[in-house]
C-alpha cells in the first residue's frame, strides 16, 4: 500500500508536467493578445514592450520561465521571491495567479465539499430506496428525479432556488460569500446532479448484488431483504459510486462556472472561464494545475479506499510488491 | 457503514469551517458594477475603474457633477499663457496623501512620466502627447528598449543605466516643470481647449512615488520598469482622493471610507461605499429588490425594457406635477421622489433610469480595398457604404429590436454633447436614395432575382457581418439590419457572432465587411470621436484612410480660435458622416441605472456618467411637501 502511494505521488510532478505543457499549448493557440483590452488600443509600441516583458513573443522563453517559476528552481536561483509562483495574472494586472488561487480555492472547495456531502446523502437514500425494492412506485419516482437532476442544467436549478428561497420566502441570501447562508443554495445546486449519479450506480450495484450467491446464502440464513443488503450488499454496491467520487469531489471542489455566476460566489470556476476567454494564460495554467493535482490525489484516495473497502482488489502498484 | 459515517463528518466539518467567516457590517451605499481590474490610475481604461479611481485619487482638477465642467482639484487655481499653450497650476498647500504626506507638483510630474513609458503598458498614454516633447520621449523610450532587448549585456547595471538615460531624457523633453512643490508647469504643442478636462482625467491622477517604489524594480532582461501586483492593494495603495480603500477581495468586491485627510470640494457624504461585483444580470436585480444593493450601475438583464418601461409609464401618470417640480428648480431625482409612490400592483416602478451616455452605438465597414479572403471588398466604395447606411431604419430599431428608444444618431460625435460644437447632419433613411447609391456603384439587380448584380453579372457577395457574442442586444440588432439590407439593397447578408478575443483579433486582421462596433468619449471634445477614423489610429479598425479628413483634424490641431477649431471639425465630422461613412452610426448609448431617488441621491446623470461616488448618499425618510 506505502509503495502505491509514494509511487503516485512521485509520479504527480510528471502528471503536472504533462499537464502544463498540453495546456499552454492549447491556451497559445488562441488568437489574440492577453494584454489587451477589447476597447481602447495602446500604442504599437507598448504592446510590443509588453510582449517582451511578460516574453508573449517566444512561447519557448515563456514556457521555459513560466516552468523555472512554478517549479521552484527560480525560487532556488534567486529569480523569484515564493517557491511556487505562478506568476501575475495578465488580465488582472493588480493580482498575482497564487492570490487568485488563494482567495478562490477555498470558495470552491467549501461549494463543493458542501455539495458532495449533500449529495451522498441525497443519493444514497435515493439508490437505497430504489435498489432494495426496485420496479416499486418508490423505485420509479427516486429515479424520475434524479433523472431529472442529471438533466436539469444548473443556471435553471439555481435560478429557481434563488427565486424561490431567496426572493419569495427570503430564507436564504440572494447572493455573496461570507456567511454560512450563503453557501447552502450554491451548495444543493451543485450538488443536484451528483446526487443524482450516485442514486443511480447506488441503485443498480445494489440491484447486481442482491443476486449474488453470498446475497442468497445470507437470506436463506434467515436475514431479511433489508438486513442482509445492509450487512452485505451494500458496501459493494458502493464500489461504483466511489470510483465516481474521486474526480466528481475534485470536479466539485475545483468550481463550477454556472453555480458560482448564478450565485454571485467569487469561486475558482468562474475565474477559470473568464481567464480562458480573456487568454489569461498564467491564470489558466494556475487553475488547470490546481485542478490536476486535486484529480491525482482523489483518485489515489480512492484507489486507497478501494482496497481497504475490498480486500480482493489488489492494485497495480500493490502488486508491484 | 462507519466509514460512511466518517467521510460525510469529515467533509460537514469542514465546509463548518471554511464558511465560519465573520460576518460584516452592510456599508451605506452598495453599488453592484463590473468587476474592477485595475487600481493603478495610469493603466486603468474601463469605466468601472475610473469610476472607483475618482473617488480615491484626485488629480489637479476634477469635474463638476451637474454641469461636467473642470473645477479645481488639487489645483486651486492656474492659468494660461497669450499663445494658449503653456499651463500653469497652483497646487493647494493643505492637499494631503493617506499617509499624511504633503501632494506635491512633483508627484504629478512622476505619475505623468509613469502614464508616458511604454513600460506601463497604459491605455490612455496618447492624452499626454499633447504636451511638448512627450510624443519624442516616448518614442526614443520605446526604442531605447528595443536596442537593449537586441544588444548583448542585460545585468542590472545595464537596466540601471538605462534608467538614469531615461530619467535624463525626460527632463530634457518633456515641457512638464515642477519649480516648487506648489507650482506645475505645462506647455503643450498647440493650444488645446479641452486640457482642463484631461485633467480631471484619472489617468492624470498623481501617484504617491514613494510608496510605488517599494513595489518597482528594473528587469534586467527588457530593462523595463515593472510594479508588481500588490501596490495597489488596502493598506498599502497611498491615494489623495475623497475616499480611500479599506478593503479590496478579488472579485468580492471593494469598500471605501472617508479619507479624513481630504481637503477639497468632494468630501465624502456616505460613512463607506462597497463596490460588489454581481455579473449574472438576474441576480444583480434580485439582489437590489432585496435590499442588498442600492444601486445597479449597470443594468443589463433582458427584461430591462419592460422595467424601464413600467418606470416610464409610471413617470407618464403624473407628468404634470413632475414637469411642474423641475420647474421650480428641483433635480430629476428630487422630482421623482416627490411624486406619489408607485402601485406595484399595477406593475408601475420609479427605480429604473434611462439615461443618455457619451458614447455611440456603431457598424463598422471595412474600407481595405482587398478583404482578407484577397477577394475585392465592395465596402471599399464610400457608394457602397452609404447606400448600406440610408437603408437603415434607426427609429425602427431603437423602438422595435433594442425597445429602449435611445437618441438615434446620424452622427458620431452625439448631439449637443460638446457646447459651441455644431453638428454635422448626416444621412437619413431613405432607401431610395441608398438603391440610387447602389446603382451608381455599379450593382443593379440585372436578372430580376432580387439580387443586385455588377456588370460582369456576378452578384454582390453576401455581406459578412462580424459581431461579439454575448449580447442578445447586439445580435438582434444584427439580425435586424440583415433584414433592412436584404430588403432594400437586395442582398444576402451572413451573420457570424464570436467570442470577445476572436472578434477582436479578425476585426484586427481586417477579416470582416462589416463589424459591430461602438465607442464612448473620453474628454469634452469632438476629437475624442474623431480620432477613431484618423489614418493610422490604433482603434481604426476600419483601417478607414482619407487625406482630406487627416487634413482637417491636422488643421484643426493648429487652429488658435477655438470657434473657428470647433467649425472644422465639424467639417471633418461632416466628410466622415456624409461623403465618406467608414462608419454607421446607429444611435447614442444610453446606461441603465436601476435605484429608488427617494432612498439614494446624488447619482449624476450627466452625459458624461462620470459618477462621483463621494457624493452619493442615502436619503433619510424626510417628510415630503405636497405640490402647492
Amino acid at each position: 500500500m506505502m509503495h502505491l502511494i509514494v509511487r503516485r505521488l512521485l509520479q504527480l510532478p510528471m502528471v503536472l508536467l504533462c499537464v502544463v505543457v498540453v495546456t499552454f499549448t492549447l491556451v497559445w493557440l488562441i488568437p489574440g493578445n492577453p494584454m489587451q483590452n477589447e476597447g481602447r488600443q495602446p500604442p504599437p509600441e507598448v504592446a510590443e514592450a509588453m510582449d517582451r516583458q511578460y516574453s508573449l513573443d517566444s512561447p519557448v522563453a515563456f514556457l521555459g520561465g513560466y516552468l523555472a517559476h512554478i517549479s521552484g528552481v527560480g525560487w532556488v536561483l534567486g529569480w523569484n521571491e515564493t517557491p511556487f509562483d505562478f506568476g501575475p495574472s495578465m488580465r488582472h494586472p493588480d493580482w498575482t495567479v497564487n492570490e487568485i488561487i488563494r482567495a478562490g480555492f477555498p470558495v470552491s472547495a467549501t461549494i463543493g465539499l458542501g455539495a458532495i456531502a449533500i449529495a451522498l446523502v441525497i443519493g444514497t437514500v435515493a439508490g437505497l430506496v430504489g435498489g432494495l425494492r426496485p420496479g416499486s412506485w418508490w423505485d420509479g419516482a427516486t429515479q424520475s428525479v434524479a433523472l431529472v437532476g442529471i438533466s436539469l442544467p444548473s443556471f435553471v436549478t439555481g435560478s429557481f432556488l434563488i427565486v424561490l428561497f431567496a426572493a419569495k420566502l427570503r430564507i436564504f441570501p440572494i447572493g455573496g460569500w461570507g456567511s454560512p447562508s450563503q453557501a447552502i443554495l450554491p451548495m444543493v445546486t451543485l450538488s443536484l446532479p451528483f446526487a443524482a449519479y450516485i442514486a443511480r450506480l447506488l441503485r443498480f450495484g445494489l440491484i447486481e448484488q442482491m443476486h449474488t450467491d453470498h446475497l442468497r446464502t445470507a437470506r436463506a440464513k434467515g436475514l431479511s431483504r433489508s438486513q442482509a443488503a445492509w450487512r452485505h450488499a451494500l458496501k459493494n454496491a458502493f464500489l461504483p459510486v466511489l470510483s465516481f467520487l474521486g474526480p466528481a469531489t475534485a470536479a466539485a471542489m475545483t468550481g463550477s462556472f454556472v453555480v458560482e455566476k448564478v450565485f454571485a460566489v467569487p469561486g475558482l470556476g468562474r475565474h477559470f472561464v473568464e481567464a480562458v476567454l480573456a487568454k489569461d494564460i498564467t491564470l489558466v495554467m494556475g487553475v488547470v494545475l490546481v485542478y490536476a493535482a486535486l484529480l491525482v490525489v482523489f483518485n489515489l484516495v480512492v484507489d486507497v479506499l478501494y482496497v481497504w473497502i475490498d480486500p480482493r482488489i489488489e492494485l497495480a502498484g500493490a502488486q508491484a510488491r | 457503514m462507519r466509514w460512511v459515517c466518517c467521510v460525510l463528518l469529515l467533509l460537514v466539518t469542514g465546509v463548518a469551517i471554511l464558511t465560519s467567516e465573520e460576518s460584516r457590517s452592510r456599508a451605506a451605499i452598495t453599488l453592484s458594477s463590473a468587476d474592477v481590474f485595475t487600481m493603478d490610475p495610469q493603466r486603468m481604461s474601463y469605466m468601472q475603474d475610473l469610476r472607483v479611481a475618482r473617488a480615491l485619487f484626485e488629480g489637479l482638477c476634477a469635474r463638476d457633477n451637474t454641469m461636467g465642467v473642470a473645477t479645481p482639484g488639487v489645483a486651486l487655481s492656474w492659468e494660461l499663457s497669450a499663445d494658449g499653450k503653456t499651463w500653469t497650476f497652483h497646487l493647494r498647500p493643505d492637499a494631503r496623501w493617506t499617509n499624511g504626506d504633503r501632494v506635491t507638483s512633483g508627484d504629478f510630474r512622476s505619475a505623468w512620466r509613469r502614464l508616458l513609458l511604454p513600460d506601463t503598458a497604459a491605455d490612455y498614454t496618447e492624452l499626454l502627447f499633447s504636451i511638448r516633447g512627450a510624443r519624442e520621449f516616448f518614442a526614443w523610450r520605446s526604442q531605447a528598449l528595443a536596442a537593449y532587448v537586441a544588444g548583448a549585456v542585460h545585468d542590472d547595471a545595464a537596466a540601471q543605466a538605462l534608467w538614469a538615460k531615461t530619467l535624463e531624457k525626460f527632463d530634457e523633453l518633456v515641457a512638464i516643470r515642477a519649480p516648487d512643490d506648489q507650482t506645475l508647469i505645462v506647455e503643450l504643442d498647440n493650444p488645446l481647449p479641452y486640457w482642463l478636462d484631461l485633467c480631471a482625467f484619472p489617468t492624470l491622477a498623481p501617484i504617491h512615488e514613494r510608496s510605488l517604489a517599494k513595489w518597482t524594480r528594473l528587469n534586467p532582461t527588457t530593462g523595463m520598469v515593472q510594479s508588481d501586483a500588490g501596490w495597489t492593494k488596502p493598506g498599502v495603495l497611498v491615494t489623495n482622493g475623497p475616499m480611500k480603500l479599506v478593503e479590496w477581495r478579488y472579485k468580492r468586491g471593494m469598500r471605501l471610507e472617508p479619507n479624513e485627510l481630504y481637503v477639497g470640494a468632494n468630501a465624502p457624504l456616505a460613512s463607506s461605499v462597497e463596490v460588489v461585483p454581481i455579473e449574472d444580470a438576474n441576480t444583480a436585480v434580485l439582489a437590489y429588490e432585496s435590499g442588498s444593493i442600492d444601486w445597479i450601475s449597470d443594468l443589463t438583464a433582458e427584461y430591462r425594457a419592460d422595467l424601464a418601461e413600467a418606470s416610464h409609464r409610471w413617470r407618464a401618470s403624473h407628468q404634470t406635477e413632475f414637469d411642474f417640480r423641475i420647474a421650480a428648480g428641483a433635480t430629476v431625482d428630487e422630482a421623482l421622489a416627490a411624486l406619489p409612490a408607485p402601485d406595484a400592483s399595477r406593475g408601475e416602478r420609479r427605480d429604473v433610469h434611462v439615461v443618455s451616455a457619451f458614447g455611440t452605438d456603431f457598424w463598422s465597414f471595412n474600407c481595405r480595398p482587398l478583404l482578407s479572403s484577397g477577394r475585392v471588398n465592395p465596402f471599399a466604395d464610400a457608394r457602397v457604404r452609404r447606400a448600406f447606411a440610408q437603408a437603415v431604419d434607426k427609429r425602427a430599431l431603437t423602438s422595435s429590436v433594442t425597445r429602449l428608444n435611445e437618441p438615434v444618431a446620424t452622427t458620431l460625435v452625439p448631439a449637443g454633447s460638446i457646447a459651441g460644437y455644431t453638428s454635422p447632419s448626416g444621412l437619413s433613411f431613405d432607401v431610395v436614395r441608398a438603391r440610387e447609391e447602389m446603382a451608381s456603384a455599379g450593382w443593379i439587380d440585372r436578372t430580376g432575382d432580387g439580387i443586385v448584380e455588377n456588370a460582369a453579372g456576378e452578384p454582390f457577395p453576401p455581406v459578412d457581418m462580424l459581431y461579439m457574442t454575448g449580447n442578445p442586444r447586439v445580435k438582434n440588432i444584427a439580425n435586424a439590419l440583415a433584414a433592412m439590407w436584404r430588403d432594400a439593397l437586395g442582398v444576402q447578408c451572413e451573420l457570424r457572432g464570436k467570442d470577445g478575443k476572436f472578434a477582436k483579433e479578425d476585426l484586427r486582421r481586417g477579416n470582416f465587411m462589416v463589424a459591430r462596433g461602438g465607442w464612448y468619449g473620453d474628454y469634452a471634445d469632438p476629437t475624442t470621436f474623431l480620432d477613431l477614423s484618423r489614418t493610422g489610429n490604433g482603434n481604426n479598425d476600419r483601417a478607414f484612410s482619407s487625406a482630406p479628413f487627416d487634413a482637417l483634424l491636422e488643421s484643426a490641431q493648429r487652429e488658435l480660435d477655438p470657434q473657428k477649431r470647433l467649425a472644422i471639425l465639424s467639417e471633418a465630422e461632416r466628410v466622415l458622416v456624409e461623403e465618406e461613412m467608414p462608419i454607421l452610426p446607429l444611435c447614442q448609448y444610453v446606461t441603465l441605472y436601476m435605484y429608488d431617488p427617494a432612498k439614494v441621491r446624488g447619482i449624476t446623470r450627466h452625459p458624461r456618467l462620470d459618477q462621483h461616488l463621494s457624493q452619493i448618499r442615502r436619503v433619510h425618510d424626510a417628510p415630503v411637501s405636497a405640490m402647492p
